[in-house]
């Protein structure tokens, strides 16, 4: 199932990113082009931030998730003034559609190393055992 | 598949495939046998040594030098990183963090401390950190191993 959901999503980005660049070329740039590379755009800089993030610190799982939580948030305000996306009276609203994002990320990451920690740990003691024998 | 295993003194540890024909899982097996035979070369002392892949715990990037660790011995490594990631492919090595490769054949328990880092126990009950990032990789190699 869960790889169906990724599927899913890659599929529909691809889709997306297609039928966007065909009427891009077709039609010229018009305001929902833009706001779809402009999405494309912001989620490789987040990812980039992600990256180097987890790559260069060792931080527990939540002071990781708050310091993402912050260079995401700090990058979709950046990108949303750049963009147009908020005035200076609704700014705030990046830090909800960022906080609702990692929040759900944080659990499933959360319940994701639980399990891989079991898994591998069964392994180990199954290994045990058999040289045990 | 039969296995047959049999003591001869004073000589080296020999392993001699029989098969009807040459085939994709002979040369699979023949490849596997090959890299669990795979050494790096150590200084330690100024004597160099060949450290068989089965004796080593852990490989640590500290101040871009390189240290092979075994049971209670720790030698200079003259490459890089990437000299042992060409050849590890298909062993029991994989990287934990952004300066530490693991050997999981060597791997203990893996836990979540206090402060929900993680970390991994060898054998010889030394504790290193495993960056969250790298658990799926240790998990991919449980998960071959196991096939």
């Amino acid at each position: 199932m869960k790889r169906i959901l990724r599927d899913t999503c890659i599929l529909a980005a691809l889709m997306i990113l297609c039928v966007f660049t065909v009427s891009m070329i077709w039609v010229g740039m018009t305001d929902e082009i833009r706001l779809v590379i402009c999405l494309f755009g912001l989620s490789f800089v987040i990812s980039l931030a992600n990256y180097f993030i987890d790559e260069y610190t060792t931080l527990p799982i939540l002071k990781c998730y708050a310091v993402k939580y912050v260079s995401a948030s700090g990058i979709v305000m950046l990108f949303g003034f750049i963009a147009g996306w908020f005035y200076k009276s609704n700014f705030w609203m990046a830090f909800i559609y960022v906080g609702i994002v990692l929040v759900m990320a944080y659990f499933v990451d959360a319940v994701r190393t639980r399990r891989d920690i079991e898994f591998i740990n069964s392994k180990i003691k199954s290994k045990t055992v058999h040289v045990n024998k | 598949m039969k296995i047959e295993t049999r003591e001869v003194k004073g000589q080296p540890l020999t392993v001699v495939i029989e098969y009807p024909e040459w085939s994709e899982s002979v040369e699979s097996l023949y490849k596997k046998i090959g890299r669990m035979d795979l050494s790096f070369t150590g200084k330690c002392d100024d004597r160099s040594v060949n450290i068989g892949i089965s004796d080593i715990f852990y490989i640590e990037n500290v101040e871009r030098k390189l240290f092979l660790y075994t049971r209670d011995e720790v030698y200079r490594f003259d490459g890089t990183m990437a000299d042992i990631e060409n050849n590890m492919y298909d062993t029991g090595l994989v990287r934990i963090s952004r300066t530490c490769i693991m050997n999981t054949d060597r791997l203990k328990e893996i836990r979540q401390i206090k402060n929900s880092h993680l970390e991994a126990v060898l054998d010889n009950d030394e504790k290193l950190i495993v960056s969250r990032k790298y658990l799926a990789d240790i998990k991919k190699i449980f998960k071959r191993k196991a096939l």
